[in-house]
């Protein structure tokens, strides 16, 4: 050998590496996965790239991996490998990660992450080791058992509950993602040469940055198999390679490039901008917190159907009072619809800190239709304000004492302004017109930052709007 | 026309095998794969390893090396070293032979850069967050897209590509919390963003982070159960985060935010402690607090991650380390759960909590999350109406700060207990005062789920109808006999 294998020179993770354990690993005599680790510890001191390599153990027979191989190392949950892959994968792009399953970890319960990270393409090399049983359990029934097979598990043989091998390679070889797929045996020498030549290749392909790869290797398990060495390798030959052909199954390498990620930024400019920090603070209108009876801590619920512009007039309020310095909430409500379905939003507005964020008995209402107001109108605070789109139908209820009760047609106001999608903003109108909650400035300001550059070719339109619902609801009117 | 080219190199010569006999589990491979019958299955047990090593006989061997690729054992036939140079030896003594030592890997330390101050943001809970995990120096997410948590994603998912960083939608929260694993494993800052079914699905992963002490961020804001429930707000996963993070010995520190504001503040903090203690951070929050808009003040500085030296981060420096949960032996696995153990002591020191009015208070109320601003509410209408309440507000809910509670409570008569759950939070306030020998007054639950809140008005008259009872009870003569109902309110165990 040219260059060193990355095994570890004892292996002192294997029973403190005392005596013959720190030379020879835990395997069965007979068992294939010592030819799979050795062709990728070769295969890493071949490619000089060791030092770089993040190798992932699944839980099985090979949940040790870490014993032996010189890389740095990460065990995995069951099944959850090629999951764990992509973490370390996409924390160091540089690294070169390789996922190491067998049947049970791949095929069975981590069927769902195998098949994910497949379609990621993101490009770590899956190394799957199928030997057709569950080895560290003791034998039982695996997903790629053959037909009739006898295990702890199926005494009988497989059959009519426990479906048909899965062929993983054909599986993921059919999904567009994934640069490279091939099934390999080790049965015999000339098998043994291409079963690391693909090895090898599946790791290259990461180092240049190709994408997802997957070599299946068909493996030998003489002890469940109540046979011996070489009986496994006769049966992986004759009865395994008719179910599991050999072969190549995908090779896009010459035709494929993943590319790179860019590194990340912790540049205070850049957050920043991002974030939304440094931005400067709006101009303030109000003297003080506004004098109501309503006292320090003002609610209010915005009522109406999903497209009303509840939230939108509901968070605009929020924003303006903010902006103000005061403290303000905003929850939104809604029905299980996307569209059409109920909106309700509450808001408050304190001078300190708001408490209760929920507005059970509003300050103010304002309603967008017949049944927010139906439902709605009669909780309104006594003393308080409910504001109701007169251009829908619907009944003014029965309310409190001193509840002001102020019609304006929102709906028809916003219409003929040639934009019904502005209702909301003429019901914030009407609100800052029938009350002194916060100067109108003070909303218009909040309009602004809240179009921000983008549309502000609909700025004139909203002012439109607002100075429209503030007239509308004028005590002269 | 074909022409011969001359090999402008003469082939090195092939080395041709040697076998330690003990390193050789006779497994017959390397039989098949020499053509020259060197190689014969032996007929000896080894007593070293009970095993039939194979017999070596390499009278005619052409060192074609297809013996190597037949050995599955790292140390069995392995290239005989060449004449003239040092003889065989054992790879475990080969001390002349070893590798350069490697370079340690050092803890990177952590920077504080400063940010600009500006105007206040506006902003919803679940987007304080977010933006909370950016300025923690977080440039990973893994999520699976859950109402009412999914604007967090959203937002991660249009500003991380801005800042180099990733983010994932992961095929299920199962691989989610993987994801995760592999990326704290590499020494990064990682977090989700869930809500009640997702977080339960990623348990399992938050066992093996605990196990293996990866630090990592879940933001759980919980929606109604138990199933598929609805996704109106809830605190039905107190117990899971304070007591069923998956299987095994297992705790984590829990945040419970009330406001956007603690939404950006405790996630921010969550990076720095996850990272301290190697532990996940749970941010409780409830669907109500997720949606919540409200005034946001962000830090002056964002943190720049460090790099700790136990990363596996792909670099010669951090090759020797290992991420693992496994401890096989009994006695090496009771001294991680010791280890741990320990780990959960030292974190009773980041127990967070609020205490409103409680000074003089007769009536203390205990709420967490949106539920304690409504219990804040509540407070003041008490006060109002001339009644001495007081809002304790536990911040973390694992570890309890039980030692403020204790103080909170030193002049009160009635414990009033708000929460959109069934008992959960009472459950974790009776354990730690159990645990702490702290005696606590009788206990008013006002409790909602499925999606409602305890409003304030409830919360009033919860705390009064506390109050009423205690009057009456003091007033009322003493049973003549001693009562055997088991109703904690009842007083008939009080003595006086």
């Amino acid at each position: 050998m040219a260059t060193q294998a990355a095994f570890y020179e004892r292996f002192e993770r294997h029973a403190g590496g005392v005596g013959l354990k720190g030379t020879s690993t835990h395997y069965c005599p007979g068992c294939g996965h010592g030819l799979a680790h050795k062709y990728i510890a070769e295969t890493l001191g071949e490619l000089g790239i060791a030092d770089r390599t993040v190798t992932v153990s699944p839980v099985g027979c090979s949940v040790f991996l870490y014993y032996y191989l010189d890389t740095g190392n990460t065990q995995a949950a069951h099944g959850r490998a090629p999951a764990v892959a992509i973490g370390h994968k996409l924390a160091n792009p540089e690294s070169i990660v390789i996922s190491y399953q067998g049947d049970g970890d791949l095929a069975s319960i981590g069927l769902a992450e195998i098949m994910g990270a497949a379609q990621t393409g993101i490009p770590i090399s899956v190394i799957f080791v199928n030997n057709a049983i569950y080895g560290m359990t003791g034998g039982q029934l695996a997903p790629t058992s053959l037909v009739g097979q006898k295990t702890a598990t199926s005494p009988y043989g497989r059959g009519h509950l426990e479906g048909l091998p899965l062929k993983m390679a054909e599986l993921i070889a059919q999904m567009d993602a994934p640069v490279y797929v091939e099934r390999v045996a080790l049965f015999d020498a000339k098998n043994r040469v291409k079963a690391k030549k693909a090895i090898k290749k599946g790791i290259k392909a990461q180092v240049d940055r190709k994408g997802f790869t997957f070599v299946e290797v068909l493996a030998e398990c003489p002890t469940h198999l109540g046979v011996t060495p070489p009986e496994a390798e006769k049966w992986v030959k004759e009865m395994m390679l008719p179910v599991y052909p050999l072969g190549v199954k995908k090779d896009l390498l010459a035709e494929r490039d993943w590319g790179t990620l860019p590194a990340p930024t912790f540049e205070p400019a850049e957050v920043a901008a991002v974030v939304g920090a440094g931005a400067e603070a709006p101009q303030r209108f109000a003297q003080g917190f506004p004098q109501t009876a309503w006292g320090d801590d003002i609610a209010l619920k915005l009522a109406g159907s999903g497209g009303d512009g509840a939230q939108t007039a509901a968070l605009l309020l929020a924003r303006a009072a903010i902006h103000e310095g005061f403290d303000a909430t905003h929850i939104p409500s809604y029905g299980p619809e996307s569209r059409g379905g109920t909106s309700y939003a509450d808001v408050h507005v304190a001078a300190h800190e708001v408490g209760s964020p929920a507005a059970p008995k509003p300050h103010v209402l304002i309603a967008f239709n017949g049944p927010s107001l139906t439902k709605f109108g009669p909780a309104v605070a006594p003393g308080g304000v409910l504001l109701h789109d007169t251009s829908v139908a619907g009944e003014v209820p029965a309310v409190a004492d001193g509840v002001r009760v102020v019609g304006v047609p929102f709906t028809k106001i916003a219409a003929e302004l040639g934009y019904p999608i502005t209702k909301s903003i003429v019901a914030l109108g009407a609100l800052a017109g029938a009350t002194n909650l916060l100067p109108k400035e003070s909303f218009l300001t909040a309009i602004r930052v809240q179009l921000g550059g983008k549309k502000a070719s609909l700025l004139a339109v909203n002012e439109a709007a607002f100075a429209a619902g503030f007239e509308a609801a004028q005590p002269a009117n | 026309m074909a022409t011969t080219v001359e090999n402008p190199r003469p082939k090195a010569a092939k080395p041709k095998p040697h076998l330690e006999p003990d390193l050789c589990k006779g497994c017959l491979r390397c039989i098949e794969s020499c053509n020259h019958h060197c190689l014969m299955p032996g007929h000896e047990i080894d007593p070293r390893t009970g095993l039939i090593p194979i017999e070596v006989n390499l009278e005619n061997c052409t060192a074609c090396g297809l013996c190597f690729d037949a050995c599955p054992e790292p140390y069995g036939l392995r290239p005989e070293i060449p004449e003239g140079q040092p003889e065989f030896v054992r790879p475990e003594d080969a001390d002349h032979l070893k590798r350069p030592p490697r370079p340690k890997p050092q803890d990177v330390p952590d920077a504080l850069r400063e940010l600009p101050s500006g105007a206040t943001l506006v902003l919803k809970g679940n987007h304080a967050a977010a933006l909370g995990a950016l300025l923690a120096g977080c440039r990973h997410f893994y999520g699976y897209p859950i109402t009412p948590s999914t604007e967090g994603a959203e937002l991660l998912a249009r500003l991380l590509p801005k800042l180099g960083g990733v983010f994932l939608q992961a095929v299920s929260e199962v691989a989610t919390v993987n994801h995760m694993y592999g990326t704290a494993g590499a020494g990064k800052r990682t977090m989700t963003f869930t809500s009640s079914p997702g977080f339960s699905l990623m348990l399992e992963g938050v066992s093996y982070m605990i196990g293996a002490e990866l630090p990592g961020v879940f933001v759980n804001v919980m929606r109604g159960g138990p199933g598929l429930g609805n996704i109106a707000p809830e605190q039905a996963d107190i117990k899971l985060a304070c007591r069923g993070l998956g299987h095994g010995n297992t705790h984590a520190i829990a945040f419970a935010p009330s406001t956007p504001q603690e939404m950006l503040d405790l996630t921010r903090l969550a990076f720095d402690l996850s990272f301290a203690y190697r532990n996940p951070v749970v941010i409780l929050a409830d669907g109500y607090l997720g949606q919540m808009t409200g005034r946001v003040e962000l830090p002056k500085a964002l943190t720049q991650p460090g790099l700790p030296k136990w990363a596996v981060s792909g670099d010669a420096s951090h090759r020797d380390n290992l991420i693992s949960s496994i401890f096989l032996a009994e006695a090496d696995l009771e001294a991680h759960n010791r280890h741990l153990d320990d780990k959960y002591a030292r974190m009773a020191r980041e127990a967070r909590s609020e205490r409103w009015q409680c000074d003089d208070a007769e009536v203390v109320i205990v709420a967490c999350n949106t539920p304690a601003r409504m219990a804040r509410g509540a407070v003041a209408e008490l006060r109002q109406r001339g009644v001495k309440a007081g809002l304790f507000r536990p911040i973390t809910l694992w570890p309890f700060p039980i030692d403020a509670l204790a103080e909170a409570l030193s002049g009160a008569s009635r414990l009033v207990i708000a929460e959109a759950s069934s008992g959960q939070l009472e459950d974790e306030v009776r354990l730690a005062a159990s645990h702490a020998g702290l005696a606590l007054p009788p206990i008013a639950a006002v409790r909602h789920s499925g999606g409602v809140l305890p409003q304030q008005d409830e919360i009033v008259a919860g705390a009064l109808a506390a109050l009423a009872r205690e009057a009456s009870a003091t007033a009322a003569p003493r049973p003549a006999a001693p009562c055997d109902c088991s109703d904690p309110d009842c007083g008939c165990g009080d003595e006086e």
